[in-house]
Order: structure tokens, then sequence, then C-alpha cells
């Protein structure tokens, strides 16, 4: 058990590491570098700035050169400076972080109170009415351009409506007096973006709930309970629902590490300061610290979560072993 | 739709000819029996879907829109590229008359292509009184500013050579727009319709290709298992454990001209659209090659690979001719899943701006575009995302539908 | 099949809605802000941005939103006003040869140019501390450090020295390294807080870098003492917003605003969704594109909705440069009929509204520089038969299908731009079909920003033109892009930004001779010198200048946009609400 999650871990290592160097050499190829980006904000900056601020950043030395400065630089716990914001990189990643996870978890849990019910619904009345409706809304929330509803229901709830926020975290400037206030003036920006964000998973699970449902429930363990004279609560709840959970958990864990990477568009769109904004914004400003930083970060994060994923499945499941 | 039951057994037709021949065994013949009747049950299984059905229709209609994007054009005398300037924004269903401007070049147009005839006609024009110039080398130009039925009407009595010509010319300066115009004044109808084909296309090809590399990988590994699944099921692993869309974007970021080798290969205008199906294969192919060493696995161990390799087959004939069309049905699936899929993600990278490179049309940009001015016109924003969702919906039916026949043990999933 | 089609039903009913929601719903979009905007008080106003910032180091600080927050927080010497003149900020007066305050001495045969600046004697830090001549002599040492990365070095390497006065330390004499005739132009030379920043800058300033990471602009952001300007950073949240409250120690014109706060909405499609559901009050200059203000102005008008849509032109310069290298082009006639063939009034009426003004060359009229005079410039006067006849003479005939022809080649142009920008793609467009009119074929080639600027137009990759805009400011040299110096080669590392590639060896001399002229009369023939220059051998075609527009609620008073590289914001403690 320890030997297979010491080498998992090693091997996450190491794709990390591969693609933490491709990914460098990809932002490389980006059309400008960092010093011809500010030469186009600003036309007073002349041909020795160009000069010495090239050197400066290092920008004169070859990729594989810089690489290795970066790493050895990360490996020292200095994530470097952001270009774009002027501090460094360790304190923009933490508030972003949270809020991505915010979202991602709100979004998680909001998809999976709406799926799992629906699931099993349509589980226990399979080609009913209500079967082929949900069916449709699934495979309509799975076909759904997030970023699309995102602005279909900024125009709706935020403009026409005047409901809910266009987009942002917390209304600026507040001062909160309880933290019940903080609650309720943070979900207010909460709700726009998880909506749009959850549409996929709410598909997504409900599928996956209604089959590994049907599955539990074709077990003999249920024909036998149902003939011990079990009330049907029990034998759905109790026997069904629970076998039903042990597949259901990983996708679970897989999808968190999907949202989280969707989020970048519904968090671009919102406004919303998340890790995958960050990318988002980083990548296109060129701030090569940060985009380098958020993307192995992100990375690590689906890599570790799968990893955990795997482990849970085989705690769940004790015919799973590990070798 | 009938193409489905037809096509498939003849993708089959290698096993017949090859085991058949050399190895007439009863249970060959059963097997062999059991799976054409497997493809009718399966034709009748996809028509019980119904969803699959419509969705299958839909997506042939929009496959024949896009297609015919020059016919309709050539029928309606728009095309998706024609700006004007002065007719930005207009709802749909509006009536747009040709700037003067416009009308005095082509009139100099016809005039140089038609230098002989020209006389003639100026000449009758101000002898009907159509116009009231009194130098001949104006009276077409004159002619052409009227509006478009008084036009018609002056020369509908005249006998002047090139009429046609000139009929057609006055009609063209009056279009209709049937879902208005855009920000620069172009026909939304025919973006969209030259979108679905960028955007259909994009999906279509990036889904075929992907299942290709797929089945390349896939077949690989497990044809050959030991180090060469280990290896290429790592990286399989590795890419599909990646965030998708912060790769993506990385990726779509970079300037491919700044690579010596793809400089040759993208030096045309179609650039981004090639760099955009070339980087979702990248990251699409990895469910698929999964999908396909699993089956090839299974079909490693089975009797008639066993007979092939015994009658001296080399690999990738046991591999092409008897092992892909067992490939092929769950393979199918996958693909058309998979149209949807990069459908949506080359919508979410041209939402970003790092897809499709304007002036080419694609939903995807169409889209970018119109958020800017969403609350003015915002049914340059609804228009494709509706389209996006219909098809995306639609090629999910149908893989569905595709599922559910294929695999009897599952009652509708 | 019923399921489908219900499906669709509410498909269409969704689009029916939006559909309808966005042209005529209106009326509750109304009454929202306008309850919102009879709330609007001096206690608070909150500003929406589109453009990220950075930290507040003066310094460092090089992105033009951080600028725009800057002027609220920091005082500079001198500074631009709306009306485009230099005005003193923290000094007292301008010094000028003619008041006596600056003088020219000799040292050792070199020339010297020295200035005495007296700083307010009002003005302190955010904390008490006075600001003296000290704050600006650490802030040029500072930037002079090879271990800071300072983007604009020149605006303090100028200065040689700083020197306070014994007695008194509010009394400076800065020694210029150059004598230039635009010493005193030091808007952006900010002074640094040195009783706080210099036990930093001893302890880091050696690292590379490590003055930026520890400085307290970065660590402690809030700390008043870093601030000298009406208003001090009370929250920094990049990425997201800034809260300003009033200086207590301001020795101004006191603020009126209590609480303003800059809001970034990087999407500028949500912008007016967040002014009118009331997130915001107002939408800066670095908001809204015009399109979308001339949109939005209409629906003001039309539903009296409680803002005032402000557009002020600006001196952001829109203009094609001329590859002087194509072949066609090295034809100053070919070059003054490309000119003659647009109609720019046409061009601004159709598309802007009339509200960008059309361009006869880089100076804008808001500038003292400025000439329409054609004794002194040449001016373009839309005419196609000018253009036609000296195409005509220049050997391009006119082909069977339209365009000319000289040798068999036909008289075609390239015309990129930055892709995704509509103003310029609409421009582009426009161009194409008047250009058409006279025989010249014209195809667009349109790159994302990154790669138009970052390679294309650096390098000088394009063919023949390129359309895009110079920010520039009032009786600014154009050396940099003028001057047959700056053409971007390898030898120079492809820096400049004479993009054409025009070398006029009169110019050159010109430019040099400008940068230390005196006398303003003198500076100003040699000006109207340039623009002849520039103007007769069309190098490249001005088009417009661009206009700043900004949406702010209709009580709002005191707001004035300036159109030029210093903000609004230097004059904030005017803004009223009530």
């Amino acid at each position: 058990m320890i030997t297979f999650i010491l080498r998992r871990l090693l091997q996450t290592l190491l794709v990390i590491i591969i693609l933490s160097y491709v990914c460098f050499g990809l932002m490389n190829l980006m059309p400008g570098d960092p010093v011809e980006l500010m030469i186009s904000a600003n036309p007073k900056i002349t041909t020795e700035d160009v000069v010495r601020l090239r050197e400066f950043y290092g920008l004169d030395q070859p990729t594989y050169k810089r690489y290795f400065n970066w790493v050895s630089d990360i490996a020292s716990g200095d994530l470097g400076y952001s270009r774009t914001y002027r501090i460094p990189v360790t304190d923009m990643i933490g508030p972003a972080l949270r809020a991505t996870f915010i979202l991602s978890i709100t979004s998680l849990v909001f998809s999976l109170i709406i799926a799992i019910p629906l699931g099993i619904a349509t589980a226990l009345r399979p080609n009913s009415k209500l079967d082929y409706i949900v069916n449709l809304l699934n495979f309509a929330g799975l076909s759904l351009p997030s970023f699309w509803l995102g602005i279909v229901l900024i125009i709706i709830f935020a403009v026409n409506l005047g409901w809910l926020p266009a987009g942002g975290y917390q209304t600026t400037g507040l001062n909160y007096s309880s933290w019940w206030a903080e609650l309720t003036d943070k979900s207010k920006y909460l709700i726009l973006p998880m909506v749009s964000l959850s549409i996929q998973s709410i598909g997504r699970f409900s599928r996956f709930a209604r089959s590994s449902m049907m599955e539990a429930m074709r077990n003999d363990f249920i024909r036998t309970a149902r003939a011990k004279g079990m009330s049907n609560q029990v034998v759905i709840w109790r026997h069904g629902f629970r076998n039903a959970l042990i597949p259901l958990a990983t996708i679970i864990a897989i999808s968190v590490s999907s949202i989280f990477s969707g989020a970048l568009i519904t968090e671009t769109l919102f406004a919303y300061p998340g890790v995958g904004r960050l990318i988002y914004s980083s990548i296109m400003g060129n701030d090569f610290n940060v985009a380098m930083v958020s993307f192995v970060l992100s990375v690590s994060m689906v890599l570790i979560l799968n990893l955990v994923a795997d482990l849970l499945y085989g705690l769940i499941d004790p015919r799973i072993s590990f070798k | 739709m009938t193409n489905v039951p037809d096509q498939t057994p003849r993708a089959n037709e290698p096993i017949v000819a090859t085991t058949a021949a050399n190895y007439l065994n009863k249970a060959q013949i059963a097997e062999l029996e059991k799976s054409q009747t497997l493809f009718k049950i399966v034709y009748t299984q996809f028509k019980e879907h119904k969803a699959a059905v419509i969705g299958a229709w839909t997506i042939l209609v929009f496959v024949l829109i896009a297609l015919s994007a020059p016919l309709i054009e050539a029928i309606t005398g728009l095309d998706a590229d024609s700006q004007n300037v002065f007719n930005r924004y207009k709802p749909p269903m509006s009536h747009i008359q040709a700037s003067s401007d416009t009308r005095e070049t082509t009139v100099k147009n016809f005039l140089t292509a038609n230098p002989s005839e020209a006389l003639t006609i100026e000449n009758k024009l101000i002898e009907s009184k159509a116009v009231t110039s009194t130098k001949a080398e104006d009276a077409l130009y004159d002619w052409a500013q009227l509006d478009s039925k008084t036009a018609l009407a002056a020369i509908k009595d005249l006998e002047i050579p090139k009429k046609h010509e000139l009929s057609k010319m006055v009609k063209n300066f009056e279009t209709l727009h049937v879902l208005g115009t855009d920000e620069l004044g172009r026909d939304v109808l025919m973006r969209i319709i030259y979108g679905t084909q960028v955007s259909m296309g994009v999906g279509i090809l990036v889904a075929l290709a992907s299942a290709f590399i797929g089945l390349i990988i896939g077949a690989l590994a497990g044809f050959y298992g030991g180090w060469v699944d280990t290896l290429l099921m790592r990286v399989t692993d590795a890419l599909l454990s990646l965030p998708v869309m912060p790769v993506l974007i990385v990726v779509a970021a970079i300037d491919l001209q700044k690579l010596p080798f793809a400089k040759a290969v993208l030096s045309s205008g179609n650039e981004s659209i090639l760099k955009l199906v070339f980087i979702l294969c990248l990251f699409s192919w990895m469910t698929v090659a999964r999908l396909v060493r699993g089956s090839i696995l299974s079909l490693r161990e089975r009797e008639f690979v066993l007979a092939a390799k015994t009658l001296g087959a080399t690999d990738s004939t046991i591999m092409i001719r008897h092992m892909f069309p067992n490939v092929i049905a769950p393979l199918l699936v996958s693909v058309t899943l998979g149209v949807g899929e990069s459908i949506l993600f080359e919508a979410a990278l041209s939402y970003l701006g790092l897809g499709i490179q304007p002036p080419t049309p694609s939903w995807g940009n169409m889209l970018f575009n119109a958020q800017e001015l969403i609350y003015q016109a915002p049914y340059l924003a609804i228009i494709p995302g509706v389209l996006i969702f219909l098809v995306t919906i639609s090629f999910n039916f149908v893989g569905d539908g595709l599922q559910d026949a294929i695999d009897p043990k599952s009652i509708r999933r | 099949m019923k399921n489908l089609g219900l499906l669709v039903l509410a498909l269409s009913l969704v689009v029916g809605c939006t559909k309808k929601d966005g042209v005529s719903n209106t009326s509750t979009g109304a009454t929202a802000t306008s309850s919102s905007g009879s709330k609007l008080t001096n206690a608070e106003l909150k500003i929406g941005i589109s453009q990220e910032f950075e930290n507040f180091n003066p310094l460092i600080a090089n992105m033009v939103a951080t600028t725009y927050m800057l002027r609220m927080v920091d005082r500079t010497l001198t500074v631009i006003d709306a009306d485009g003149k230099w005005v003193p900020q923290l000094a007292k007066k301008i010094p000028t040869i003619e008041n006596g305050l600056a003088k020219i001495t000799e040292k050792n045969g070199k020339k010297k140019l020295t200035a005495v600046w007296e700083i307010l004697q009002s003005a302190v830090w955010g904390d008490g501390k006075p600001v003296i001549c000290d704050d600006f002599a650490f802030a040029i040492k500072v930037a002079s450090a090879p271990t800071v990365g300072v983007a604009e070095k020149e605006t303090y390497t100028q200065v040689e020295k700083v020197e306070a006065d014994p007695k008194n330390p509010k009394l400076c004499t800065f020694t210029y390294e150059k004598v230039r005739w635009d010493f005193y132009q030091l808007g952006n030379l900010f002074p640094l807080p040195k009783h706080l920043e210099e036990p930093i800058f001893k302890k880091y300033g050696g690292q590379k870098e490590g003055y930026e990471k520890n400085s307290l602009y970065s660590k402690d952001p809030t700390n008043v003492g870093l601030f000298n300007g009406p208003y001090v950073v009370t929250e920094l949240q990049l990425g997201d917003h800034v809260t300003f409250s009033p200086n207590p120690k301001f020795y101004g014109e006191p603020t009126k605003i209590k609480k303003v706060i800059v809001k970034l909405i990087p999407n500028t499609g949500t912008l007016e969704a967040n002014l009118r559901s009331g997130t915001i009050d107002l939408i800066s200059v670095l908001g809204l594109a015009l399109d979308q203000a001339l949109a939005f102005d209409k629906k003001v008008k039309a539903e009296t909705l409680p803002y005032t849509v402000l557009f002020q032109p600006s001196a952001v310069y829109e203009h094609i440069d001329l590859n002087l290298d194509n072949p066609a082009l090295k034809d100053v006639r070919v070059r003054k009929a490309l000119h003659y063939s647009i109609n720019k009034e046409d061009l601004v009426n159709a598309l802007f509204e009339g509200k960008q003004q059309p361009a006869i060359h880089n100076v804008t009229p808001a500038d003292p520089w400025y000439t329409a005079d054609p004794t002194k410039v040449v001016i373009y006067k839309y005419s196609k038969r000018d253009a036609e006849k000296l195409l005509d003479e220049a050997g391009w005939k006119m082909g069977a299908d339209g365009i000319r022809e000289k040798d068999g080649k036909k008289l075609s142009f390239t015309l990129m731009t930055t892709a995704g920008n509509k103003t310029r793609e609409l421009v582009q467009v426009y161009l194409q079909n008047q250009w058409k009119q006279v025989g010249i074929e014209v195809n667009s080639k349109n790159e994302p920003a990154r790669v138009f600027f970052g390679e294309t137009t650096k390098k000088r990759n394009f063919d023949s033109m390129a359309l895009f805009a110079w920010v520039s400011s009032p009786e600014s040299s154009q050396k940099s892009t003028f001057s047959s110096k700056n053409i971007p080669t390898a030898k120079n590392g492809m820096s400049g930004q004479n993009y054409m590639g025009w070398v006029n060896k009169k110019v050159d001399q010109d430019l040099e001779d400008l940068d230390v002229e005196f006398d303003p009369a003198k500076r100003l023939t040699l000006v109207h010198g340039i623009l002849k220059a520039y103007t007769d051998e069309v190098p490249v075609l001005p088009l417009y200048y661009r206009s700043d527009v900004a949406v702010i609620p209709a009580q709002m008073k005191g707001y004035k946009l300036t159109g030029h590289q210093f903000p609004e914001t230097s004059e904030i403690e005017k803004w009223n609400l009530e």
C-alpha cells in the first residue's frame, strides 16, 4: 500500500516535471516577450531600455538555462515575481486558490444535490416519462456551452431583472458587520458562476447516478432483501444507494479536478478572481512566473486528486487491491 | 440513415473472405451470422431511440446546409465577407440598399468589361427617358442610382444587349438579411452558414483524426503488450489526467510560426483552423486509445486471430483486417460523442480569442465578437450559442443511440 | 419526438425572452438604475475599469490602469492639465530660463542645465512627514540601480543630481544630464518616501528584483506614508479592486468624495450590465470601446437614463504606416494618391458619428504645436480626381478588372491591423472600398495584437500597410518614430519605431535641434518644418484621432476628461456628486 502510494507519487512528480518543462518551452513560443509587450504599451521606452530590460529579465538566455534557473528558484522556495502585478507570486496564489476552491466545492455540492436525487428517481422508474425528461435535460446540460449559458444568465439575472450581480466575488468596499452579512453578500456573487459551472456536471452526475443505481438494484442481495420483506425505503437507501455510492465516489473525485479546470472560462466571464482566471490572464499578459506556477499548481492538483480517487476506490471497494 | 445496416457488414467482409474461405468451421459461421444480425439489431435498436434519430436528421440538415453554402450564396446574392459599414447591427429581416459608391463601382466594372455594348445601352436609356442625364457616359451611372423597381421597369421594354446582366446587377443592389447584419455589416445568415462549415468541420475532423490516432496507439499497445503497452498507456494516462482547459490555452497561445517545421505547413490563410484541429487532436485521442486497447486485448485471445496467426498472417494484417472491423462499432460511438465535445472546445477557445481567428467565421468567434454589444444586438450572441447547443446535443444523442444499440446489455443508459 | 419538440419549444422560449429582454424590457433596468442612481452621494463612488493593474510602486508601475489610479494617490512636480498646459503640482512654480529659476551653465567645456524647484511647503506624505528634495534624490537613486527593473529609466536618469538647500529641505536644485528645453516635463518622476523605503533598499537593493519584492508598496500597500496625493489606498486586491479614502494630511483642495473604489471588470461586455445593476457608478476611460459608448449614448438619450456619456478627443493617433521599401510605395505619387483618395470626413461621420476627429498629421488639435495652415503643411483634401491623376502620372493605368496595372503588375497592397479590434476592422473595410474606387486593390490581413506588435510591425514584416495608433502627449518630439536612426534593423536589435523606413536627413537634424531649442517660437518653426516634410512625403497616412470615452452619473460635477497621458484623476479633488 505504502509502496504503491510512493510509486504513484513519484510518477506524478515525474509527469509534473516533464509537463512544466514542456509548458516552459511552449510559453517561449508565444509571440512577443514581456519586454515587447511593455513597448507596445509604452512608446516612450527607448532602445537602450529594451536591451537593458531583456538582460535584466534574463530573456537573452536559452530556454533550458532559464528553465533550470526557474526550477532552482522554485526549489529554494522562491516562486518568483509577477511581472504583471509586481508582487511576489506567493502573495497572489493563495487568495486565488481559495476563491477557486470555494467556487468548485459549492458547484460540486450544488450539482450533487440536484443530480443524485434525479439519478435515483430515474433509476427506480426506468423508461417512465420522468426518466425521458430528465435524460433529455441531462443531455441538454452536457451540450450547453457553459460560457454561453453564463452570458445568457448575465443578461437575464443581472441586467434585466437586476437580481444578481454580473461579476466579481463580493460587494467592493463593504465592511461586513457580521459573518452572516459576509456570507450572504458573497453567496450573491457565487450563484451565477456556480450555476453555469454546474450545468455540465449535473448532467454527467445524474446520468452516472442513474446507471450505477440501476446496476446496484439489479444485484441479487436486493432481491433477497425484498424477499425478506424489508420496506422499499430501506431497500433503496440502505442496500441500493450504498452500493451505488462506490462508483459514484470515484467519478466525483475525478470530477473535482475537471470542475477545477473548467472554472477557467467561468471565472474569466464572471470576473471571479480564481486560479483559472489567473492562468488565463497571466498567459495572455505573458506573466511568465505566474502562468508557470499556477499552471503547474493546477496540473499537480488534478494529478493528486486522481491519485486520491484511485486510493478512495480501493478504500471503498475492498475487492480492489493495490499492486 | 439506411446506410447503417448496409455499410457496416461490408466492412466486415474481409473476415468472411479470409476466414470463411480457409476455415469453414461451424462455430465460425455461426459467429459470422451472429455479427450480421447484430447490425440489424443495432439498426432497429437505434431507430427505437427517437432522440437519436432526430439528432441524426438534425446533423444531416446541418451538414447539407454547410455543404451548400456556395449555392446559398449564389441564390441569395449575399456573401459572407462583403462588409457594409453603413448597415451595421441591422435586426433580422432587414432590407438593405447598396451604397452609391458600390453602385458606381459596379457600373464602372460593367463598363470596362463591356466597352462595345456600353454606348448602345446608354443611348437607349436616354432615348427612353428612363434617366435625365444629358451625357451618354453618365446614363448608366444615373440609372444605377435609381431604386431597383424603377430601374428594372426602365429597362424592361428596351431592346438592349446584356439586359439580363443589368437586371441582375440592379437586383443585387437590394439585399435581404434574414438574420440581420453583424458589427461589420456582414450578413449574419451567411456567416452562420460558413461558420457551420468551420465549426462542424473542425469538430468532425478532430473526432476522426483523434479516433485514428487513438486506434493506432490503442492497437499497438493492446497487440504488442509489454513495454510498448506500458509506455503508450503511461503517456495516455498522463495526458488524460491533465486539466484540459489550461493546457489548451497554453498550446493555443503559442505562435506556431516560431516553429521552423510548422512554417511550411501553416503558411496558408487557414493557419488558425489547422492549428486548432492539431491542438484539439493532441488532447482528445486518449479515450479512444484506451477503448481500442481494451478491445484488442480481448480480441488477441480469440480463435480467429489465433487462426490467422497460425496461417502466417503478418501483425499488420491481423490488426487491420481481423481486429479493426471488430473495433469499429465502439469506435463509431466514441467518434460521434467526440464531435460534440470538439465543437464545444472549439467554441470555448474561440470565445477566449485563441481559436479560429477572424475574419474566418466560426460559431465560437461569432459569439466572441457578439459579446461586446450583447445588449444592443443580443441575437448575435444567441444564434451561434443555440446552434452550438443544437449540434452538440444532436451528436450526443446519436452517440447515445448508437451506444444503446451496440451494447444490448444496457437498456438505455 | 415529443420530447425534442418540447425542448425546441423551451429553447425558442428562452431565445424569445432574452431577445425581448435585450430590446424592450429595459424599463426594469431603468428603474433599477434610477433607484441606485438617486442613492449616489459623496459617501462612495465606484469606478469600473476593464484593464489589469499592478502594485502601486510608482517606479515600477507600467500599466495604464495603474497610472490612472496612481494620480489619485501620488503627485509629481508638474502635470498637464485638462486644457493641455503644463502646470505645477507638487512644485510652487515651473522653472524657466525667463523667470531665472533655470540656468545653462558650463563646466569643463560641457553644457549643463540646472533648475531650482521648490516643493510646496504644505506638501506632506500621508504619515505627516514632509515631501522633500531627498525623496526625489532617493527615487532617482533607486531607479538608476541595475537591480531594479524600471521600464522608462530615462525619466529618472536624465536628472544627474538633486541637491537640497542646506536651510530649506524643500528647495531643490536639479542638474540635468542634457540641455533640453523640455527638462521641466517631469510628469512621471515620482518621489519615493525615503523615510520608509530607504532601509528596504539598503537591505535588498543588492539583489536582483530584491527591492521590488520587498518594497512596502508590495508588502504593506496600504501604508499611508507611501502616498502624497488627495487619497490613500486602504485596500488593494490585485486583479479585483482598490479602495481609496481621503488622505487626512492632504495639503490641497479637500476632496469631496469620502470613498472611491476602482473595480476591475475585465469583460467589457459586462461593464454596462455592472453599471446598470449598480455594481459600479462610473465607467472610466479604460472601459468601453467607442462602439459601445455610441450605442450606450443613444440608449441614455432614448430612455433618459441618469448618465452622461463623455467623448473627449485624445492624443491617440490612428494612422497607417506605409512600408517605404515596397516597390510601388517608393513612388511618392502613389503615396499621395493613397492619401487623396481617403474621404476622412465621411469616414468619421459614418463610423464614429463624428465623435472622433479626422487627422491631417500626427499632432493633435489640442497641442500648441498643431497647425492646419496650408502654407505650413500639405493638406490632402479628398479628391478622387487628384488621386487618379497622380496614379496615371506614376504610370499605373486602369486595367480591365478595375485595378490599375504597370508593367503587368497590379497595384495591390495588403493592409494589416490587429485582429479583433472592431473599430480598426471597420476602418479597414471602409478604406478598402475607397481605394477600390480609384483602382487600387487593398487586401486585408489581420493578426492578433501580440503577433502584430510583437513581430510584424516591430520587425517591419508588413508588406505595405500597417494600421495602428501611437499615443503621444502635447509638445512631444517624434524622434522615436520619425528619425532614420530609429528604423528597426538587426543592428540595433530591432528596436526603434520608424516602421516606415522613412529617411529624411533634414528631419533627422531638425529632430536633434528641436531637443535643445529653448525658444518656443523657433521650436514651432522646427516642428512645422518636420510636419511639412511629413505631410509632403507621406510616409504615413494619417486617419483620425481617437476619442476617450467615459460614462459618468448625470449628477456628477468637476469631472473632466483630458485626452492625454495624465488622466482625469489628476484633478480628482474636484469631483463632486452632490
